[in-house]
């Protein structure tokens, strides 16, 4: 349980300050590269049915193509409205030149 | 003009004064849309419904102001806020549900997302969608949701009633109403909470002024309602009284029951069969309440949009909801107080058998507007009498007047007439 | 499930829907118990536990009151009814006591008018199996009609 690290892509598969969405042992992963370095969420908005894969990464933060809420990459935080609720994270590492997950 | 028979093009009041009321004012579509705008949507203030309907935060209740849809809604902050039903987007009144608890709003459309407050939170590809590296569509780039929220409403809340107008310049509430009717207005709603009992609705086939009308006309009740008549719960010397707002808009009606019983004096018309006695008297149980301070009954008319009733123990509001110019929708709203106990619930409740779509006394009410409505449209060029009393406007010590109907035209023509 | 009372109960929501068809009050008092409650509520009120009711009539003497009521106090078109009764629905069953529903469509026709629907909605009934026959001790009508078309006068 305490290593469960599993690849899930290419380091380069993942546009500079952008974000992919990726699949993980059925979850909906979005996968973040930001100053350089790799991070994870949920990819499915706490609020309404919308992928943040398709949103839009500024400042470390993750707008929702929906209705606009935004949430940190690195926390999770809700921002602002209309979000009540975080999204969940996840632990990334890099090795060589895939990018492995943590997942609990 | 009575003798004419043909069809004006507006409404033509053939005496200077209000005595005399066309027709036209009853049948005119064009006239309706004209009172919709002036009476209902600029310059009043029309009821929404009760803080006790919204209890908890995101509680709501959809209604009508006029012929707009409009959601009274609790918001987080525990504030009462009145927004309209229509999205800002593709104009689709998008709350369906009558009354619910929701956290925000969403049309289901193309999901245009408002807080409780009505205020644009998000719309869905705003930026646009990302495709092979580049970002494509979306909403213009000055495109600034906080102008495109829902249209949000002035609320005012007084006693526990919740009003609302579209009307960012309209006179503070208070002096809307005026100190009379306040007067009487607080005597009904002075602040304790009150306990929603439920609602009773009907459909009227007619014009919703004529409702007005009715709650203006003390002449009628002793003679179209031969129950109170009957049962000895009307008497034309009931001590009483007719009051209006400095505006001759609202009115009301103040009465104190009468000792009743084979020595006085009851109305000649219908006579008071003195040997009629209820199978079951708990119709007519009342109980005096400390809050009356005397009046037996208090009707109120607040123009343009309810009634307030307090009919010994049933007390209610009465919301006037248009449809055309020939049709209104009559919601009824039974309540009770906090603090009452439950024999004074189950009195309330009882008492309400006289009111609402079935009721002993005001079924014929929604019967004769039907067919007064029938009577105007058949002959549109002629002209109902309300010279009761005489042909001025003023308060009255005794039902037998029209002195409120002639009123409330008087201060009808000086708003539909500039 | 017995079938006699089925029967039996089938018969009894036919004749009711007879009684008031045909303006009998006086029959249609008699179907029910003396402490009865006869009730016509909105779905609405009904579904939110709100008491109210456009009409809530408790024990035959009220009863008594509405009939004299609305054959000499109340003004108003005159219409006939018509209701269409379904099937009784049998929830509950002791040889005293019949809990049951069954869907009603009352149909409203005035002196000049075409029939029109005026009330839908069920009827949620406690029936009592008495020597006198089966009698209602409970019987509220819930209608679906969002609004009453201008006055209900009838029993339903």
């Amino acid at each position: 349980m305490s290593d469960n690290w599993i690849k899930v892509t290419a380091l380069d598969e993942i546009p500079d300050d952008d974000v992919i969405g990726v699949s993980v042992e059925g979850r909906q992963i979005a996968l973040y590269k930001y100053e350089g370095e790799v991070f994870a969420t949920d990819n499915v908005c706490t609020h309404g049915q919308a992928l943040l894969s398709d949103g839009f990464l500024e400042d470390g933060e993750i707008e929702c193509p929906l209705h606009q809420g935004r949430f940190c990459i690195k926390s999770g935080k809700a921002m602002c409205d209309p979000l009540t609720e975080d999204v969940r994270t996840y632990d990334t590492r890099v090795d060589g030149e895939e990018v492995l997950l943590l997942i609990g | 003009m009575s003798n004419e028979t043909h069809i004006p093009m507006r409404p033509v009041w053939d005496q200077p004064d209000t005595s005399r009321i066309p027709f036209k004012v009853y049948t005119d579509e064009q006239t309706h849309q004209k009172e919709l705008e002036k009476l209902f949507y600029q310059n009043h203030w029309c009821y929404v419904g009760l803080e006790a309907e919204i209890p908890e935060h995101g509680d709501f209740k959809r209604t009508v102001i006029g012929e707009r849809s409009v959601i009274m809604v609790r918001g987080a902050d525990g504030e009462i806020n009145v927004v309209e039903n229509v999205c800002a987007h593709r104009g689709m009144r998008f709350c369906r549900k009558k009354h619910g608890n929701a956290k925000e709003f969403v049309c289901p459309y193309h999901q245009w997302n408002y807080d409780l407050k009505g205020n644009l939170q998000g719309v869905p590809f705003r930026r646009g969608v990302k495709q092979d590296g580049q970002v494509k569509g979306g909403m213009p780039k000055d495109f600034k949701p906080a102008d495109h929220g829902l249209t949000q409403l002035r609320v005012a809340q007084r006693g526990g009633v919740v009003f609302a107008t579209f009307d960012q310049e309209a006179e503070s509430f208070e002096d809307f109403v005026g100190p009379e009717m306040l007067h009487y207005f607080d005597r009904m709603f002075n602040g304790r909470k009150l306990k929603l009992l439920g609602y009773n609705k009907q459909r009227i086939p007619g014009n919703w002024k004529l409702m007005m009308e009715n709650i203006k006309d003390p002449y009628h009740p002793g003679l179209l309602h031969t129950w109170f008549v009957t049962f000895g719960l009307w008497r034309a010397d009931n001590r009483s009284e007719l009051k209006m707002d400095k505006h001759h808009r609202h009115a009301a009606m103040i009465s104190t029951r009468g000792e009743g019983g084979k020595n006085a004096q009851t109305t000649g018309v219908s006579s008071f069969k003195e040997e009629m006695k209820l199978h079951d008297p708990r119709f007519l149980d009342v109980e005096v309440e400390p809050w009356w301070n005397g009046p037996t009954a208090v009707m109120m008319t607040l123009f343009p949009s309810v009634i307030l009733q307090q009919q010994v123990n049933s007390v209610s509001t009465r919301h006037i909801q248009p449809n055309g110019h020939d049709s209104f929708d009559f919601v009824w709203t039974h309540f009770g107080y906090e603090d009452d106990t439950e024999e004074m619930t189950e009195r309330r409740l009882r008492q309400a058998n006289l009111f609402g779509p079935a009721g002993f006394v005001s079924a014929d009410d929604g019967e004769v507007i039907e067919f007064s409505q029938e009577g105007f449209e058949q002959k549109p060029f002629h002209r109902s009498l309300a010279e009761l009393g005489g042909r001025e406007i003023g308060d009255t010590d005794h039902m037998v007047s029209e002195t409120l109907i002639r009123g409330m035209y008087e201060y009808w023509r000086k708003q539909m007439e500039d | 499930m017995n079938m006699e009372i089925y029967l039996q109960l089938t018969q009894f929501y036919q004749e009711y829907a007879a009684n008031v068809d045909a303006a009998e009050w006086d029959s249609w008092i008699e179907m029910f118990t003396e402490d009865c409650t006869y009730r016509i509520q909105a779905r609405e009120n009904h579904e939110r536990n709100l008491p109210m009711a456009a009409l809530s009539l408790e024990g035959k003497g009220m009863l008594k009151d509405r009939i004299y009521g609305i054959t000499e106090t109340i003004f108003h078109d005159p219409y006939m009814q018509n209701h269409v009764v379904s099937a009784p629905r049998i929830k509950s069953l002791t040889p005293e006591l019949i809990d049951c529903e069954a869907n009603y469509a009352v149909f409203r026709t005035k002196n000049d008018g075409i029939a029109q629907v005026f009330n839908v909605g069920r009827y949620i009934d406690r029936i009592r199996n008495t020597p006198d026959g089966l009698k209602i001790e409970s019987r509220i009508c819930v209608f679906d009609n969002d609004m009453i078309l201008n006055s209900l006068i009838y029993p339903i």
